[in-house]
């Protein structure tokens, strides 16, 4: 119903006009239930100056929805959707990730350890053999320099690996944080 | 205290506890914007204007406490109703508990202060 008082639509339109930060059809419900309860008041018997003083002006009345709805949003209570998208994401990232990350471990791992490993054993067994303290067992095909500059090289890239496996357990955790619920409050 | 004072603190006081008395009115049924008014006018001292009550309804909607339904009325348009959710009840039974809770403690307040 249109209140057709042009004082009650004068008010609402400024009502409408100052809610102008809330959602669409929250402003529209907001300014309707506003209407219905003018329309209701008058209808009651009350003169419509009064009815209006009561809901104070128009730029209060606003204002009092914006510290509602906008100053102190609490933290709505998860509904059952969000709950399922929540469950939709960590099963996805389940089913995508897992293979994914056990190969990345796996080699990242094995990689990085045994570079590592294998490069302190090549870089000593080349400055021995350069010394001459190698044990007539141990058989080498290259000549010593080149298990001198091949041993850190191989550190160095099982660092790498190891680096890199670091990093990926750290990017893991970020993305299975941000799909698992926030902790409660 | 100035008067300016007092009229904060009532104000503050009231807030709270028109949460409570919101659910309370709904906890009778589902009702719609004046009537919740009107309802929480005729108890005196409490209501703390339309000003106050409408941007709380909303509020209550928005964190889930309530919920709305359009309604047809016999005269005008339909107009949209407020009922308490499941989660509006919970919240009331707590509010109701730490109200008590509160009021007595107020209680023993008030008689320790105005025996000593």
């Amino acid at each position: 119903m249109s209140l057709e008082h042009p004082l009650a639509e004068r008010y609402l339109s400024r009502l409408d006009e100052q809610l102008k930060d809330l959602a669409p059809a929250e402003r529209r419900e907001v300014v309707d239930e506003i209407r219905n309860h003018i329309a209701d008041a008058t209808r009651a018997g009350k003169p419509l100056d009064s009815v209006l003083q009561a809901l104070g002006s128009a730029d209060e009345l606003a204002r009092g929805y914006a510290v509602e709805l906008l100053l102190h949003p609490r933290a709505p209570s998860s509904t059952g959707k969000q709950r399922t998208e929540r469950f939709l994401a960590l099963t996805g990232l389940v089913v995508v990730g897992s293979i994914p990350t056990l190969v990345i471990v796996v080699v990242l791992a094995s990689v990085g350890v045994s570079f590592f490993g294998s490069g302190l054993v090549v870089f000593a067994a080349g400055i021995l053999a350069s010394v001459g303290w190698l044990p007539n067992e141990v058989r080498m095909d290259v000549a010593p320099i080149w298990a001198i500059l091949l041993g850190p090289l191989l550190v160095a890239g099982g660092a790498l690996s190891l680096a890199a496996l670091v990093w990926y357990v750290r990017f893991l955790a970020r993305v299975v944080r941000r799909v698992l619920p926030a902790p409660a409050r | 205290m100035s008067s300016r004072d007092l009229g904060e603190w009532t104000s503050q006081l009231r807030r709270g506890v028109l949460e409570l008395c919101i659910l309370q009115v709904l906890r009778q049924g589902a009702s719609y914007g004046y009537e919740i008014v009107t309802t929480l006018d005729a108890l005196g001292p409490l209501a703390a204007g339309e000003n106050t009550v409408y941007p709380l309804l909303r509020r209550l909607k928005v964190d889930g406490v309530l919920e709305t339904f359009m309604q047809d009325s016999p005269a005008g348009p339909p107009r949209q109703y407020y009922r308490l959710t499941a989660a509006g009840r919970q919240r009331l039974s707590a509010l109701e508990k730490e109200w008590s809770a509160m009021v007595k403690a107020v209680d023993r307040c008030m008689q320790k202060g105005g025996a000593s």
